[in-house]
């Protein structure tokens, strides 16, 4: 059996438009997507902001019902059966939210446990582990609006494992945290993973998902537009070389050159303070390279790197870069 | 067995965390200022003012109204702030993914508030018998206690309500200062029903404290439990309604909620 089994899973929201002369605009936030993820499997959801990838968590975890098809969490249905999948799930979405903040991290988790329906004497052992496991000993008695964003990120972790769930669906945990509070959160996913959790992520982060996942899901506009293991998803971008340039204040008008020129597949920038780093993935090579630096020609450019295509580079030619979408089989 | 003790720990543990998490006025100077201060303000107010336009005979009558009519500032203000504000801290998302029995969540944001506004009901009648001479010499204490209790309880039932009309309607404050302003001139706490034309009367029926401080007068005035046990079945029953009206609305929240995908929105 599936950890977890998605058929041709929709939702549309319905928005209002107009306050006055109102109208209601359907959008289309996920679009018949069908997956499984195997028991035990770290399977990454990465798409850009806006995807799909939120919402379907959301349907996943019984808090929204989808508008067509079906999902199974360890064969039970999402919608039918929602007051069977919550004890065998957790879940975290991203941000600080969603903690008491008045109360402490302990009384946060024993609140949890019993809403849970831990029993007392299993709560009583697991929360101080689970608080140091995250990194929280010591500080559990403190209320939690005196936590760091890291420090609320990781209680969060703690509160979706109370109940030893045996599915996790985390929606971009590392959503807002420093590089060294990522990269903790990060090790603490692969931990669960190894402790045999099946795992579903979110992230907009390619690294993250190439660091974490055994499988990736591509999704953009609601669609799978791409799912292969991250050496698979690697394939489609090894056509095509990359050069990046660092320019310091360049303007729409002359991205907008580059994206015409016709060996470029697609084009993004990257922006680091005072200066922008700019992504060229072309199909001709270093053929390019020349009408690009007349492009930029006036302009102050730094440092110029053509490399081999990484996975990001991959990504960003799935979920469209600026020359239309990439058609997956 | 199991589940009716785990419904129970939900139940008492989610009314004190709730009430301390959630309860904004849960802090000295705020508690201060909105349970103690304003309360006393609104009694010395209006009994003042009762006294002046009808004689001082009158004192009783405003001053045991208008105690009663405290419950209603945790009943109504705090029991919306406990279930209303899971949405502002964004654990109505966490609180509906769980297994929890969505009554024992429901009934447990009402339970600290009915104990507070019993404590804010006997202080106002302590500073109506210190500062305003109301003579509780010939008063039924335990009458009087049950009669607190009874009002403060349904009072919160309507709370229950109210919360669940602010989740929906995205909105605390204005729900708030609307139920607490009726409940202040329908509920005879300053105007003596008889005033009002029979539909208003029959209005002021409907809503809680109304039985309640009727009994409280009568109390004070020396009857006796007996006397007074069918106000207190009605205001009873009034509040038992609120609650179980509360509760269908609390579900029918989350189901429309999870439906529009609005568990979230502000």
């Amino acid at each position: 059996m599936n950890a977890v089994e998605i058929e041709n899973l929709r939702r549309v929201y319905r928005a209002t438009i107009g306050t006055f002369r109102r109208s209601i605009k359907e959008v289309v936030a996920v679009d018949n997507i069908s997956l499984a993820v195997q028991p035990g499997e770290l399977f990454g959801l990465l798409g850009p902001n806006g995807a799909g990838k939120t919402t379907t968590v959301k349907m996943l975890t019984t808090l929204l019902i989808p508008t067509g098809g079906t999902a199974r969490i360890l064969g039970y249905d999402i919608v039918r059966q929602a007051d069977q999948v919550r004890p065998i799930i957790g879940f975290i979405f991203g941000g600080e939210r969603g903690l008491y903040w008045r109360l402490s991290g302990r009384d946060n988790l024993q609140y949890f446990a019993d809403l849970y329906r831990v029993e007392p004497r299993v709560a009583k052992k697991r929360i101080p582990h689970l608080l140091e496991l995250v990194g929280l000993k010591g500080r559990d008695d403190e209320k939690v609006e005196g936590y760091s964003r890291g420090m609320r990120q990781r209680l969060h972790i703690a509160r979706a494992l109370l109940h030893d769930p045996q599915v996790l669906f985390l929606d971009e945990p590392t959503l807002g945290l420093d590089p060294v509070g990522a990269r903790e959160l990060r090790s603490m996913i692969r931990d669960l993973s190894t402790q045999g959790k099946t795992i579903l992520l979110t992230t907009h982060y390619m690294f993250e998902a190439d660091a974490l996942c055994e499988r990736i899901a591509v999704i953009n506009h609601g669609r799978i537009i791409a799912l292969d293991t991250p050496a698979g998803l690697k394939r489609y971008a090894q056509d095509l070389s990359v050069v990046e340039v660092e320019v310091f204040g360049i303007e729409d008008n002359a991205l907008e050159q580059i994206r015409a020129l016709p060996a470029v597949e697609a084009v993004s920038v990257e922006n680091q303070d005072q200066r922008q780093v700019v992504l060229v993935q072309s199909s001709h090579g270093s053929a390019v390279m020349q009408p690009l630096m007349e492009i930029l020609a006036g302009m102050r450019v730094g440092k110029v790197v053509v490399r081999e295509p990484t996975l990001e580079d991959a990504y960003v030619r799935l979920v469209g870069g600026e020359k239309g979408i990439a058609q997956v089989d | 067995m199991t589940g009716l003790l785990n419904w129970l720990r939900v139940f008492v543990r989610g009314a004190v965390l709730s009430y301390i998490a959630l309860f904004r006025w849960f802090r000295p100077a705020q508690y201060t200022a909105s349970k103690i201060v304003m309360p006393l303000n609104q009694i010395l107010f209006f009994t003042l003012l009762g006294s002046y336009a009808l004689g001082t005979n009158s004192a009783p009558f405003f001053a045991i109204g208008n105690s009663l009519q405290i419950a209603a500032v945790s009943g109504i203000y705090g029991v919306t702030m406990s279930v209303g504000g899971e949405r502002w801290e964004g654990t109505l998302v966490y609180l509906f993914g769980t297994p929890a029995s969505r009554m024992s969540i429901f009934l447990g944001r009402a339970f600290v508030h009915i104990l507070d506004g019993m404590l804010g009901v006997i202080l106002g009648l302590a500073w109506s018998g210190l500062l305003l001479g109301v003579d509780f010499s010939h008063t039924s204490l335990l009458a009087l206690a049950l009669t607190i209790l009874i009002t403060a309880a349904s009072t919160s039932g309507l709370g229950l309500l109210m919360g669940a009309v602010s989740l929906a309607a995205l909105e605390t404050f204005f729900v708030n200062n609307t139920v607490y302003f009726l409940l202040l001139v329908f509920s005879g706490a300053n105007v003596p029903l008889q005033n009002f034309p029979g539909w208003v009367q029959a209005f002021s029926y409907m809503l809680p404290l109304t039985r309640g401080i009727q009994a409280a007068r009568q109390i004070v005035a020396g009857a006796g439990l007996s006397e007074v046990a069918p106000l207190l079945i009605g205001e009873a029953a009034v509040g038992a309604i609120y609650i179980g009206l509360g509760y269908l609305l609390f579900r029918t929240f989350e189901t429309i909620a999870k439906r529009r995908g609005r568990l979230e929105s502000f």
